[in-house]
């Protein structure tokens, strides 16, 4: 059996290189998270927004109608007032959107972000271009993750705008970090696993109750907890947020050094692991 | 250009049970050569491209292109691949996928606009150029399929299944593209079931099955040789009757076609000299399987125990 190549036509040739012009590529990643994921997040978000606003605005307004001249007075005016009132609005607002928006707002703008490629197929065309797939994927990551700070951004100045401004760059910041976390968390499973969305479940279910079970537990085995994502502290962060108080950095640090670490993770991943699935 | 060395793939099912997909695999493939790939449903074809492309890591053995890892050299240069089953996500337009792919094959952006158009008229997508993938036809989705894999302009092409689908208009220009494509810089691998197609296209042929590489054909030479016991089959306007005397191994096939089989060529020459001497005309004398196909059915028949 003749196996080898004809003699006469074996190559010695060596080429130049390509490279695929990933960062012009962007644009098209980010029309894709609008069209795909940006839009139901805004759904969503606005949703969310509502059902937490739309039952807090009759009491709201019954307090405001019936405010006593004292307290007017104790608080400067009628906009001293309704200022102070707005002020508790808000942070019961806030206090129960933040949370839920930045966790479905992960899911959705990272659910099979490498996945749903890999189940699809749509790797062999993807891939066999000059790229390589953790720099694709790791723009795509970035790129939704900004994308999912300006729906934010978007959502809070209609807030803002119907009921009373809240939007700062603090409130931003902190939210693309929180972010960051799940974002990252999904991002890795979603590199190494099929059913990341389930998995990301699945993990906050298991991180909210071993950290419970075993955050005081002074045996060793216990600290194997630190391996799970902190995430049953993270109304500390919402409530600082929204009470405008002094923000627990150390804990913001933690959260979101945890997503950067399963970013590069998820990356590390990408370079060495094949990516048909048999 | 393309080594594989003992190349081996086996995959754990469900139950722990291993499955051989591919064993002791080793080819070379020259730069400027057209190989072509035959083989029966699951005799391991697709994991030979997933291999080479390195979209899966082999359990035996190695791959080497211009000596580098697959990824390496495809995250490096790019391959022109065609997947046997097309994926493009059904929401992209004709022309977006390919603007997309143009992109990603490292097009500059003054050929991109060019390239993309020339990719359409090539393959005759003009029509379909706003359409979204899910509404296009099987042939018209691998046409563009068949488009993407030209635009990165790769030395190494890979094309699984090409003509599937494809009406034979197309089949027909498709061939004549692959003509295009040789270039003694490049190599190009087509897998295919079609033999006929093979032979026509591809210099050597590798026919593979249950895994294992069990015979490589050079198309060219095999064509020229004439193999023993082939059958052929004689078609005649006049003279039926007097086949009969003056070649009686051949089978009557109704409507003046016969089959001669066993025969030599010989043989066969001189029946046919002697027919129309006594008066018949004939039309056509053609084999029954091409040598390919021949080949093909030997190798495959025989087994893997007998080889």
């Amino acid at each position: 059996m003749t196996t080898t190549a004809p003699p006469n036509e074996r190559s010695t040739t060596a080429t130049t290189p390509k490279r695929a012009r990933l960062v012009r590529y962007g644009m098209w990643q980010l029309r894709d998270f609008l069209v795909e994921r940006g839009i139901p997040i805004l759904i969503i978000g606005s949703l969310l927004g509502y059902l937490t606003v739309a039952p807090m605005l009759p009491s709201l307004h019954r307090n405001l109608a019936t405010l006593p001249p004292r307290l007017i007075e104790k608080w400067g005016g009628l906009e001293g007032a309704r200022a102070v009132l707005m002020h508790d609005f808000n942070e019961k607002f806030l206090n129960s959107f933040l949370g839920a928006m930045v966790y479905v707002g992960a899911l959705l703008a990272m659910n099979g972000i490498v996945a749903n490629d890999r189940k699809q197929g749509y790797y062999r065309f993807l891939f066999t271009k000059p790229l390589a797939p953790w720099r694709y994927y790791g723009q795509a990551f970035l790129i939704h993750t900004v994308g999912f700070v300006a729906i934010v951004a978007l959502l809070g100045t209609v807030y803002g705008l119907a009921v009373w401004p809240i939007l700062s760059l603090r409130l931003l910041s902190v939210l693309a970090l929180m972010f960051v976390m799940y974002g990252g968390i999904t991002f890795l499973l979603s590199a190494a696993a099929r059913w990341d969305w389930l998995s990301l479940v699945a993990v906050t279910v298991a991180a909210t109750f071993f950290w419970e079970l075993y955050r005081d537990s002074q045996a060793v085995l216990a600290k194997l907890v630190y391996i799970l994502p902190p995430v049953h502290r993270t109304s500390e962060v919402y409530n600082a947020l929204a009470k405008s108080e002094t923000l627990p950095w150390p804990l913001i640090e933690w959260y979101a050094g945890y997503g950067i670490a399963c970013f590069i993770g998820g990356l590390i991943v990408l370079r060495y692991r094949r990516l048909a699935i048999v | 250009m393309i080594v594989f060395s003992g190349l081996g793939k086996s995959y754990r099912g469900w139950m722990g049970k291993e499955v051989r997909a591919l064993t002791d695999f080793s080819l070379e493939i020259a730069a400027g050569e057209v190989f072509g790939l035959a083989g029966p449903n699951g005799a391991g074809k697709s994991t030979l491209i997933s291999l080479l492309l390195g979209f899966l890591a082999p359990s035996e053995g190695e791959t080497l292109i211009d000596r580098k890892d697959p990824r390496e050299y495809v995250e490096h240069h790019g391959v022109g691949y065609l997947s046997e089953l097309i994926n493009i996500p059904p929401g992209w337009t004709v022309a977006g996928a390919l603007q997309r792919y143009a992109l990603l094959s490292g097009v500059p952006q003054s050929e991109l606009s060019a390239r993309v158009e020339g990719a359409i008229a090539q393959l005759g997508l003009d029509e379909h150029r706003s359409k979204r993938v899910r509404q296009l036809s099987k042939g018209n989705l691998q046409r563009l399929g068949l488009a993407q894999s030209l635009l990165c302009e790769a030395r190494l092409v890979v094309l699984d299944e090409p003509t599937h689908g494809l009406d034979p208009v197309w089949t027909g220009r498709f061939r004549d593209m692959v003509d295009q494509l040789r270039r003694p810089d490049r190599a190009i691998l087509i897998a295919s079931h079609n033999l006929d197609e093979l032979a026509r296209l591809a210099d050597r042929v590798g026919i593979i099955d249950r895994g294992r590489l069990v015979r490589v054909v050079d198309v060219r030479a095999t064509e020229r040789q004439v193999t023993e016991g082939a059958a052929y089959r004689l078609v005649l306007t006049r003279g039926q009757e007097l086949v009969a005397a003056h070649l009686p191994a051949a089978q009557s096939l109704g409507r003046g076609e016969f089959e001669v089989k066993n025969v030599s060529l010989d043989d066969i020459n001189t029946g046919i000299a002697a027919l129309i001497a006594a008066g018949a005309q004939v039309s056509a004398l053609t084999p029954v399987h091409s040598a390919l196909e021949q080949q093909f059915r030997d190798a495959v028949d025989r087994g893997p125990g007998d080889r």
